[in-house]
């Protein structure tokens, strides 16, 4: 177990390695630079100033000597200054971490939640009415956007009740009630969509352990249905819905662009798109590696909850 | 005798009634002091410096925590010389023929770090920006050098008193200084800090920035106003997404809308669902405009050129691409908004204001003059940046073009390449927009047609015009001056140096508990906010 996990971490730290050269490098293929951005803004450019900025920012040296600093920044825990904003990258990327996250999991805990019990219900009572009502609602999930269905709520909302939820992120400490307001909003429309996706893998999955003779021995010796369906088909049925989940939520993760823009929450993903607008490459540069971190970590603790669900996985 | 009584103390009661009834709005309009106003903000602002952008993004936050030597009269929707009124200046004095302009500043200002305010603050602040050999400090970006490129020297003979030293005279100099670009600095804080926190000497402090999410600014107690300013707060609420920030406005949750950002169809649709809301069409020193690169064939020829401003229909372009927000004017903002504008008739004689059917015919005889036509089209690329604003008025503009025989290819652009490109002066034709800074001819002419300007995109470039410029900008007389700016404009339009498309109008949005905020013609100049309060 713990040569496995040593070879996984190894291969992450290879991963990394590579995620680091192809973000740094299409960022510089990415036309203009934040100084180019920065006189866009300014409206008005002299030459002079524009090329001192270039050699102040370091913007003027080799590709390799800007890789290779950045590289020596981030081993020290350096993640650099902000071109845009003039203040250390982890300043402004601290407070966003949290808030991301937060609308990951209870996106994840809402597709969960409607996800599952609906897959085994309809895969239960497959070809029935409740099965085709399951199925369309499930489809219709995956082909809405989040981002849209957000912006119906919202305008459903303001158009109804005359109320939508602050503008302002609220902290927890701060209102709970209020904080979770303005949370299962945009989290049931992230959750819905993701929802249908492991929906449709559960039922598919339970489906083909329906039909295996254990369950059928199980029913046979008079076993309750519920019984067998829930701790016998589902355990089984379990690990494709697991690797779903994990890789819904490396998903959530980077993104939530649209949804954080729609509910106006100071998020990651949000700040990622803005800080790739202005060319800010510290910013962008360590926040791909932190997206790059948790998809490698969550793919990790996937593979390891394998072993817990399933005794007969071995790692070697 | 009591009859008498009666009817007097009906009468008497009568005229108390009538007199509360007439008093009582205009006690209800008293300014209250309390109360955090909610305002819209479209983006986070590049930074916070003033003197470093050219964006209304810092300049709407940012004016509430500085003053001005100047300032245009924030309850005045119409800006002009003559709506200009002190604020760190109590008085001024032109002198020697219009070529020194004397401040006698005010002597119980303080900065927000507790430091006395004097001259030198502002000998520091334009020495700064007009970039002076001797200027103490270098702004990192530096937008509006130009506007003082006629400034020679700037003195602080004493610590209340300061003297701008003029080549030539320049009555729109003060203009200029009563814009929300021209806030003074303190002299004891350096530039690279200002871009991230205010020491200024405003009606409000900052309380809090959370970038992309928030800036907060709180009532400044030390203010030198007394009694003002009557909010206790401003949150600049940061919406990027445009759909929930009109929601966020129809549901109270911001009290002022971004200028610019609400068309007149969101308006109308917010004002149908709120109808106490106040909606208030205003002009916004922003104009759209074609731009052609001069200095490349076929548009060093100014009969070309002509044919281009000549085969876009400008009403049908306001109708089409901004359903009617918009108004057709010349090089500066027309009337009702602007004081500058060319007067209706004046326009109308104009190519591409007249009879679209005619100016089309006529475009079509330029092009063939010059040796385009069926057989042989004028073939252009048309660049522009790929934002929908932009990409809806190329596509217009190309359609107009083709019914004279261009054929013109879009391309788009990424905002990020275009600033730089057009700069380079690395392209054909464009479509472009100019926002204006106040509503000044001097603001515009020498930064958007002089010969030489970085910003004069498409490299116009006639002495002739120069000095029609200058003259309009040295005229002490304002009839005078309004006379030879009207020339200017015409001859800019006839030779096509930048066709103007239309003037943006702004639908400002705000709730009727908002007072005192007074939308201008430039969306620049009335930030300052100490002035503003809550009815509720």
């Amino acid at each position: 177990m713990k040569t496995y996990i040593a070879q996984r971490l190894a291969i992450a730290v290879l991963t990394l390695f590579g995620m680091s050269i192809v973000i740094f490098v299409l960022m510089r293929l990415a036309p203009g630079d934040i100084v180019d951005i920065l006189y866009e803004a300014g409206g008005y450019v002299d030459p002079v100033a524009k090329k001192e900025l270039t050699k102040e920012l370091g913007l003027d040296r080799p590709i390799l000597a800007q890789y290779v600093s950045w590289l020596g920044d981030i081993l020290q825990g350096n993640l650099g200054k902000s071109y845009r904003y003039d203040v250390p990258a982890w300043q402004i990327v601290k407070p966003r971490i949290p808030v991301t996250v937060e609308l990951a999991v209870l996106s994840l805990l809402v597709a969960v939640l409607l996800g599952v019990p609906t897959g085994v219900v309809s895969a239960v009572r497959q070809d029935t009415t409740l099965d085709y009502v399951l199925r369309v609602i499930s489809l219709a999930g995956l082909s809405m956007p989040s981002f849209w269905l957000g912006m119906v709520i919202i305008l459903g909302l303001v158009a109804w009740a005359g109320w939508i939820p602050p503008m302002l992120y609220v902290p927890p400490t701060q209102d709970f009630k209020v904080h979770v307001l303005q949370f299962l909003l945009p989290a049931l429309a992230v959750g819905y969509r993701s929802s249908a996706l492991i929906m449709r893998i559960t039922r598919s999955s339970v489906l083909e352990v329906m039909r295996e003779d254990y369950i059928r021995t199980a029913l046979a010796k008079g076993q309750r249905e519920r019984v067998v369906i829930w701790r016998h088909a589902l355990k089984n049925a379990i690990l494709p819905i697991v690797t779903v989940i994990g890789i819904e939520f490396a998903f959530l993760i980077g993104g939530l662009v649209v949804t954080e823009t729609v509910f106006n929450l100071p998020g990651v993903a949000r700040y990622l798109v803005e800080a790739i607008l202005w060319r800010d490459y510290p910013i962008v540069q360590n926040l791909v590696m932190f997206i790059a971190i948790v998809v490698i970590l969550s793919n990790l603790f996937v593979d390891m909850l394998y072993g817990w669900l399933d005794p007969r996985v071995r790692y070697g | 005798m009591d009859r008498f009584r009666t009817v007097a103390l009906v009468v008497g009661l009568a005229v108390a009634i009538t007199l509360a009834l007439s008093i009582a709005p205009a006690t209800s309009q008293a300014p209250k002091s309390g109360g955090i106003l909610n305002v819209w903000h479209r983006e986070n602002p590049p930074s916070l410096s003033i003197h470093e952008e050219g964006t209304i993004s810092t300049v709407l936050p940012m004016s509430a925590c500085y003053n001005n030597l100047v300032l245009f009269d924030p309850l005045k929707k119409q800006e002009s010389e003559a709506t200009i009124i002190p604020e760190l200046a109590e008085k001024w004095s032109w002198q020697d023929g219009g070529r020194t302009l004397v401040f006698f500043l005010r002597k119980d200002v303080k900065w927000h770090d507790g430091q006395l305010f004097t001259s030198k603050d502002v000998k520091y602040t334009f020495d700064v920006v007009r970039a002076a050999p001797d200027a103490p400090a270098k702004l990192r970006v530096n937008p509006r050098k130009d506007w003082y490129a006629n400034v020679v020297s700037i003195d602080a003979p004493d610590p209340y008193t300061v003297v701008f030293r003029l080549k030539r005279p320049q009555p729109s100099l003060l203009m200029m200084l009563a814009s929300g670009y021209s806030p003074v600095y303190p002299s004891h804080v350096p530039p690279a800090e200002i871009r991230n926190r205010c020491v200024g000497t405003g009606p409000f402090k900052v309380k809090e920035y959370r970038q992309g999410e928030v800036l907060e600014l709180a009532k400044n107690p030390d203010y030198f106003v007394k009694g003002r300013p009557y909010l206790d707060g401003i949150r600049y609420i940061i919406i990027k997404e445009r759909g929930t920030a009109v929601a966020a406005i129809q549901a109270g949750r911001i009290d002022v809308g971004f200028p610019g950002e609400v068309s007149k169809a969101a308006s109308e649709s917010l004002k149908a669902a709120v109808p106490q809301l106040v909606v208030t069409p205003i002009g916004q020193n922003v104009n759209d405009n074609l731009i052609m690169n001069i200095k490349k064939p076929p548009f060093d020829n100014v009969k070309v050129r002509r044919a281009i401003s000549l085969a876009v229909d400008r009403r049908a372009y306001i109708k089409a691409v901004h359903q009617g927000g918009a108004l057709p004017g010349a090089s500066m903002a027309p009337k009702p908004f602007g004081v500058w504008g060319l007067l209706e008739a004046d326009l109308n004689k104009l190519p591409g204001y007249g009879d679209p059917a005619k100016d089309k015919a006529e475009a079509r005889k330029l092009l063939t003059e010059v040796g385009f036509g069926p057989g042989k089209p004028l073939r252009v690329e048309m660049q522009t940046r790929a934002i929908a604003i932009y990409v809806d008025f190329s596509s217009f503009v190309i359609d107009q073009l083709k019914q004279v025989g261009v054929e013109a290819a879009l391309k788009q652009i990424e905002t990020g390449v275009w600033h730089p490109m057009v700069t380079r002066r690395d392209y054909l034709m464009g479509t472009n927009l100019t926002g204006i800074g106040p509503d000044d001819p001097d603001a515009n002419f020498y930064e958007n047609y002089r010969c030489g300007s970085p910003r004069n995109y498409t490299d116009y470039c006639s002495e002739q015009a120069d000095a029609m410029m200058d003259r309009q900008s040295q005229e002490l007389d304002p009839k005078k001056r309004l006379q030879l700016v009207w020339e200017v404009q015409r001859k800019l339009e006839e030779e096509a140096a930048r066709p103007i498309m239309g003037w943006r109008v702004d639908y400002f949005t705000h709730w009727p508990h908002v007072k005192n905020l007074v939308p201008h013609q430039s969306i620049y100049n009335y930030w300052r906010m100490q002035e503003v309060w809550l009815d509720k």
